[in-house]
């Protein structure tokens, strides 16, 4: 509770006016409020009075610089209210004077010496007690009335100094801050490479390591340090002078309190100690109770040094020169100096002070413009950076000489004892054996310049004196004292001063104030004179040449994004440089994970860009009703897990970007609070004919020969069938299928609802549609059917082509723009002056160019094979319908008759060859499904349609011995022989005569048929010539044994060639071609055999058919 | 020396064949080597190819059809082709008829076309001609409209063949700049050019160009007669082919020379002499340079052979092209 408490009271009295300081009772007033709150007011308070003071002392600032020695300037008006709150307090002299640098927080720790200084006089003097933070508070307390003037001229500039120091270090930190936001805006109107990433990362990783080695370099006197931080005694005390590092700054006003009422407050200083330190955050490492001003300086001397390493250009000052790169380096440069050693003493605490931080780091920079003198050295443009950077920077670093906390204590006590009894000034050395005696050892780190320099023992017992101690200071120091005549204690104040002059002064006039340094140390080894030697060298150089070593190779802006984003772009790259490290996927390596904080960074990010375009809106208004509530927590779970920002564009965390939701697919509900589906509003069918070919004109065109090669097909089918029929004496049911194609029809898919835009992505379709295409194009080509592995690899190798089409047109199309020239400014846009360096046309034509085709191709093929093959097919068409005609004319003309009645004048052989069965119904041979029909117009015939075979036998059989004796081959025809009658077989020779009467007897008398006139089953099956050409047993076996064994052996065509050959013989024996006759086995076959092969072997041009080239098959060869 | 000679088996019908293509000077003996060795590189690759056309058809021997096949995609050349192989049935079939009155027709392989375009048929009486109306059978193609269907119709007279009748452009300016030549020659004159065009790799040395060209070790040793007469046909273009190029190379060459002032000397003498131009005849026949700068540009590929190889890492080795 009382802890609750304290805040409040503090807070009240720093707000109401002091006039609550010395009740207790305003604490209780605002006992209720949330001590949280409380906080934050006091905080607000503080920054306010901190703006008002900045804003206040930056207009005097300028006059005020360099009159060191001056008269008190007003702004001790302004804090009028805080010399009146004091009142308790006696030394009010010494308050005016220190309350002039108001609103900084050197100021706060007045306060809190005031706080103090009356605890100190109530309560015996603690011994640990003086832990204040900053040395400008330091002084006050240090005044002593006597000295005063002194005392106001070292201190009044000093503080001024200060101020002005301040100024520019928050003037400084404000352009960083801005420049930094700029950068952070340009993350969404700028794509920066990724090229840089890399040299960040290896850069970033020398620096780990730098600081690595520094560490375990520095372990071992760490513990030293630590042990003996830890022999301190746990002193009683006010609060205020425990160190509660930065923190102390906004608490200071409670602790002020607490020290004002700590009789009240029942509770040891230990327990005070830690509830405080509970409360306080982030105390920084530097923080040591023993050192004061320890812990900002070190905060700030880190800080820049930070920076310094961060910079593109520290990269050769991160570490020791090689002496292997540079064997000479080392007697050039007698004290060599690194940012890697900087960073080493600093963790050893072996700075004392700003000035010799920033004479180290000049150091650094002198040293390569002193090693490196070549004008045009590239490490030489880098140190001048650096160096310019440093003066930017060290404005920063406020101007505190670390102290210990022992000698402080004593100084105070000393003051205190001035207060009272005026000559203190000896008893400072009295105090000290006391302050050792109690065993207040300061802390061992670094070279203490200030406490060695006091003549004190102690300096001799506390501690070891680094190896880099400087000699320097203490011995400028002492000079400057000696000069002054003051007070041993008043040195710190002097020393600072000297350091102020020289260093706190804008960047430009850094180098002759190190300068002056060096000449009035004349004798001072060590570091400096090498130092200002060098630089005055280095200087006069880079004087001649700055202009030209300065020139930047990036511009600004690139510059501070590399700057600002260095650390955080290292860090992700070796993030996934390690994932790959050693070119292969490194599975053990921790996933990079898309976290809570990166999703809301990204969103807020986004929420950034989106207000930046829209200024006036406020944050939370495009959220709507729900959004705040959703962002305010947000925010505070953000602080919960305390992610540290990322100063990087949100391309480099792709994981965690969350994709933008489309806007069919928000949550959105009507006033009943039902959802609507947005979903319908997107939905669409799929237009019809995606899927099929266009309706082109070339698509007709190939549309059309495809018809017309189906036709053409059908007739030729029709002629097959008619030459069959002429061929084979017989036929049976069904023997022949017909050929009925069908129109080619492409089917479109079903109808298809999809609710995405773009294509329908869908391979197996797109597949099959392209297959089909293929196979349109191979029937255009002339393939009737075709293999679907044929078929499966070409649409293979087509999609493969058209790929590599499509992706050649996708590289044009994206062929970097060039600039336009005026004449051609889009109108729509009249900023944008690029236009595509290619034009669509010119796209398209490089495109089919690399693919190997071009417009002529394409032209010819259209020409060659669509349109001529359009009129050739006609052509083709035609002939075959004339053929079909000429082919079934001698079935229809003749002594058929109109009426067909003199197909029956022919000696009706069907009937006695028993082919003619009228009870089977009419279309018996299927010629009508086959269309014949129609091509004999036999709707109007009376004929029916199984004669036609028939007819068309013998017509042909007719036409062909007419043929075959035209071809003067054969012999003329023999008489054919009278057939045996009963009226003829007398003249038969008698000694058959009897056997002829038996047989007519046995026929009823009739006539005798004989071998080729009977019926073809009763014919006795024909003896085949064997290859030898001689007939040996012409019949061994049973007839049909033979006829089936030689059926066996006879492939199809053999067996029409049978037939025709068949044919042949029946024809030629039987003259006129009523009767069917028997046929002779060894026809015509043999005697066409020479002139087949006289055809294969010499082209066959003379051929009347034109069916002359190659391949010609047995069936056309009987057809001639 | 004597290997060359041993290899130049084609001396001078290789210069009677330029100079029928346009070459009036003499060329070379390096140059008719250089294009003998060009041929028989081109026939052996023809053959080469149609023995592995003819092994996929299942087949032992080649056929014309596969040679056909090879060149199938230049038009003008199978257009010739044909009409070659029609006249060449054309006169085999008077031959038959008539021994003695064919016999200077089917003589002359070359001229035939030649006689065609211009239109001279003189020399062949109206006999003959008639005989050629009659007999002459057209060349199909085995991949013609014919193939696609499985029955095969007689020709109709009637029908023109209109192949024919779009004669190439690329033949009728060879014909034409034949014709041209041959208009201001003396008698003589023309019996010499009338003997260069019957120039044949085949005709009567069917032995030496079987031999030549690898029969026997790349294909069957017993071809067809037809196929020795296309592959002369073609042996013909080629070198027709090359030389008309390599004399375009030359050209070029020599508009170069003369617009950068070439040698000096000459461009004096050329200047002196503006009236007299020195005969056509004394021009400098094409030099091996020129015949391979054509052998060059005529084997420079399309990228139609290389498509299907974009996007891969492949190479592209372009196989021997035809000329």
């Amino acid at each position: 509770m009382l802890r609750l408490r304290t805040p409040n009271m503090s807070d009240d009295g720093a707000m109401s006016n002091g006039s609550a300081n010395n009740s207790g009772e305003g604490g209780d007033t605002m006992g209720e409020e949330d001590p949280r709150a409380a906080l934050f007011r006091e905080r607000f308070g503080l920054t306010e009075a901190r703006l008002m003071a900045a804003l206040g002392d930056g207009k005097k600032d300028g006059c005020r610089d360099g009159m060191n020695l001056g008269s008190r300037p007003p702004p001790e008006i302004s804090t009028v209210v805080d010399e009146l709150r004091p009142a308790i307090t006696p030394k009010k002299p010494a308050r005016t004077i220190d309350e002039d640098d108001y609103g900084d927080d050197d100021e706060e720790n007045d306060d809190e010496d005031e706080r103090a200084s009356p605890l100190f006089s109530k309560s015996a003097p603690n011994p640990g007690a003086l832990a204040l933070l900053d040395p400008p508070s330091l002084k006050v307390p240090s005044l002593p009335t006597p000295s005063r003037t002194a005392i106001e001229r070292t201190s009044t500039p000093s503080s001024e100094q200060v101020k002005s120091s301040d100024d520019v270090r928050k003037k400084l930190q404000q352009d960083k801050k801005a420049a930094e936001d700029a950068a952070r805006r340009s993350f969404q109107t700028l794509f920066y490479t990724l090229e840089n990433d890399r040299d960040a990362m290896l850069e970033q990783q020398k620096l780990d390591e730098l600081d690595q080695q520094v560490e375990t370099e520095m372990s071992g006197q760490t513990i030293v340090a630590i042990n003996n931080g830890a022999v301190a005694p746990a002193q009683q005390g006010t609060l205020s002078t425990t160190n509660l590092g930065a923190s102390s700054l906004t608490l200071k006003h409670l602790i002020a309190r607490i020290d004002a009422k700590r009789n009240l407050v029942h509770a040891t200083d230990a327990q005070l100690r830690s509830l405080i330190s509970e409360v306080r955050k982030n105390r920084s490492k530097w923080a040591n109770e023993d050192r004061i001003g320890q812990e900002e300086l070190y905060e700030s001397m880190e800080k820049v040094l930070m920076e310094l390493k961060a910079t593109e250009h520290a990269h050769p000052f991160l570490q020791r020169v090689n002496k292997r790169e540079a064997p000479d380096y080392y007697t050039v440069i007698k004290h060599p100096m690194d940012i890697g050693t900087m960073m080493k003493k600093l963790k050893q605490l072996q700075y004392k002070s700003k000035k010799e931080f920033v004479d180290d780091l000049m150091l650094i920079w002198s040293n390569c413009l002193t090693y490196n003198r070549d004008p045009a050295h590239y490490l030489r443009k880098k140190a001048l950076y650096m160096k310019k950077e440093t003066e930017k920077l060290v404005p920063l670093i406020p101007d505190i000489v670390v102290r210990d906390r022992a000698e402080v204590e004593a100084e105070e006590r000393r003051m205190r004892n001035g207060d009272v009894d005026i000559d203190g000034a000896e008893d400072s050395d009295d105090e000290e054996p006391i302050m050792a005696s109690r065993g207040r050892k300061a802390p061992t780190k670094g070279g203490k310049g200030t406490t060695t320099a006091r003549k004190a023992p102690p300096a001799g017992l506390e501690g070891t004196p680094g190896p880099e101690s400087k000699p320097s200071i203490p011995s400028l120091n002492n000079l400057v004292s000696n000069l002054k005549n003051e007070f041993l204690r008043a040195d710190s104040d002097a020393s600072m001063e000297v350091s102020l002059n020289g260093f706190s002064t804008p960047p430009p006039g850094t180098l002759t104030p190190i300068g002056l340094n060096g000449t009035l140390r004349s004798g001072a080894p060590g570091s400096q004179a090498d130092y200002s030697e060098a630089d005055g060298t280095g200087n006069s150089v880079s004087g001649l040449t700055l202009e030209t070593e300065d020139a930047d190779l990036d511009d600004l802006e690139y510059k501070t994004w590399k700057q600002v984003t260095k650390k955080d772009r290292a860090q992700i790259a070796a993030e996934r440089n390690r994932l790959f490290r050693g070119d292969h996927l490194n599975i053990e390596e921790p996933a990079i994970l898309r976290t809570k904080a990166g999703m809301r960074r990204w969103l807020r990010h986004r929420k950034h860009a989106l207000e930046e375009d829209t200024p006036e809106e406020s944050f939370s208004a495009p959220d709507g009703k729900d959004g705040v509530e959703i962002t305010s927590s947000e925010t505070l779970a953000e602080g919960i897990e305390g992610e540290t920002e990322r100063q990087v564009p949100d391309y480099y965390d792709p994981v965690s970007a969350i994709p933008d939701l489309s806007d069919r697919l928000k949550w959105v509900t009507d006033s009943e609070g039902q959802v609507i589906d947005q979903v319908e509003e997107f939905i669409r069918i799929v237009p019809k004919g995606y899927f099929t070919s266009p309706d082109s004109v070339l698509t007709k065109k190939m549309n059309a020969n495809m018809r017309q090669m189906q036709d053409t097909r059908k007739i030729c089918a029709k002629i097959g069938i008619v030459k069959q029929m002429q061929l084979q004496s017989q036929m049976y049911q069904n023997q022949f299928q017909k050929y009925d194609p069908q129109p080619f029809v492409e089917v479109d898919i079903e109808p298809l609802v999809v609710s995405d835009d773009g294509p329908i992505m869908s391979p197996y379709v797109c597949r099959a549609a392209l297959q089909r295409s293929v196979g349109k194009i191979f029937y255009h080509a002339g393939f009737e059917e075709f293999q679907p592995s044929a078929l499966d690899a070409v649409t293979d190798i087509a999609g493969n082509f058209f790929t590599n089409l499509v992706r050649t047109l996708g590289a044009y199309r994206e062929a970097p723009k060039i600039k336009a020239e005026e004449s051609i400014v889009i109108p729509t846009s009249t900023s944008l002056s690029w236009k595509p360096r290619f034009t669509r046309e010119e796209t398209v034509l490089h495109c089919l160019h690399e693919n190997g085709v071009d417009l002529e191709a394409i032209e010819g093929y259209v020409k060659e094979d669509v349109d001529r093959l359009g009129s050739k097919l006609a052509i083709m068409h035609d002939r075959m319908k004339s053929h079909l005609a000429e082919l079934l004319r001698p079935a229809l003309d003749g002594n058929a008759g109109a009426d067909g009645a003199g197909a029956f004048n022919d000696g009706s052989e069907q009937f006695v060859g028993g082919d003619f069965a009228e009870d089977i119904d009419e279309d018996f041979f299927g010629f009508k499904e086959l269309g014949l029909d129609k091509e004999f117009g036999l709707a109007s015939l009376s004929v029916p349609l199984h004669l036609l075979q028939n007819r068309m036998h013998n017509a042909f059989q007719s036409q062909n011995t007419s043929n075959v004796s035209t071809t003067g081959v054969l012999m003329a025809q023999p008489p054919p022989y009278e057939p045996v009658t009963i009226r003829n077989v007398t003249s038969q020779i008698g000694l058959v005569q009897e056997w002829f009467l038996a047989k007519l007897r046995d026929n009823n008398d009739e006539p005798l048929l004989e071998d080729e006139d009977l019926p073809v089953k009763q014919r006795f099956p024909k003896p085949r010539l064997p290859p030898t050409g001689k007939i040996s047993s012409p019949r061994k076996r049973p007839l049909r044994e033979q006829q089936q064994m030689a059926r066996k052996k006879r492939k199809l065509d053999e067996g029409k060639d049978d037939n025709n050959t068949n044919a042949n013989g029946s024809g030629s024996m039987n003259g006129n071609g009523v009767a069917k006759g028997l046929g002779k086995p060894i026809g015509k076959l043999k005697l066409e055999m020479p002139g087949q092969k006289e055809n294969q072997t010499v082209a066959e041009p003379e051929k009347d058919d034109g069916s002359a080239v190659g391949m010609i098959s047995p069936e056309s060869i009987g057809a001639v | 020396m004597a290997d060359k000679d041993k290899m130049a088996k084609y001396r001078t019908e290789i210069q009677q064949m330029m100079f029928v293509s346009g070459e009036t000077g003499e060329p070379s003996a390096e140059t008719t080597t250089l294009i003998e060795s060009i041929v028989q590189q081109q026939v052996q690759e023809m053959l080469r190819e149609c023995t592995a056309l003819a092994t996929r058809r299942g087949s032992r021997s080649i056929s014309t059809d596969d040679l056909m096949m090879l060149i199938r995609h230049d038009k003008a050349k199978i257009s010739r082709l044909r009409h070659f192989l029609q006249w060449k049935d054309v006169r085999r079939s008077v031959k038959d008829n008539s021994d003695d009155k064919g016999g200077d027709a089917g003589a002359d392989i070359g001229a035939g076309e030649a006689d065609l375009a211009t239109g001279i048929v003189a020399g062949s009486g109206p006999a003959v001609e008639t005989g050629k109306k009659a007999k002459r059978a057209k060349v199909d193609l085995v991949w013609d409209v014919q193939s696609f269907f499985n029955e095969n119709v007689p020709a109709r007279d009637d029908v023109e063949d209109e192949e024919e009748e779009e004669m190439n452009y690329a033949t009728l300016q060879r014909l034409k700049n034949a014709d041209e030549r041959t208009k201001n020659m003396t008698r003589e004159e023309y019996v010499h050019w009338s003997d260069c065009r019957q120039a044949s790799f085949t005709f009567r040395k069917g032995k030496r160009f079987k031999e030549w060209a690898g029969f026997g070790i790349i294909t069957d040793s017993k071809p067809n007669d037809d196929i020795i007469d296309i592959l002369g046909f073609l042996t013909f273009e080629i070198v027709q082919t090359l030389t008309e190029e390599a004399l375009k190379v030359k050209d070029a060459e020599d508009l170069y020379k003369k617009e950068t002032g070439g040698e000096q000397n000459r461009r004096k003498r050329k200047r002196e002499s503006g009236l007299f131009d020195p005969p056509e005849e004394a021009r400098e026949p094409v030099q091996p340079g020129h015949v391979q700068e054509a052998y060059r540009r005529l084997q420079r590929g399309n990228n139609k052979s290389r498509a299907m190889l974009n996007f891969t890492r492949n190479i592209h080795r372009s196989a021997l092209k035809l000329v």
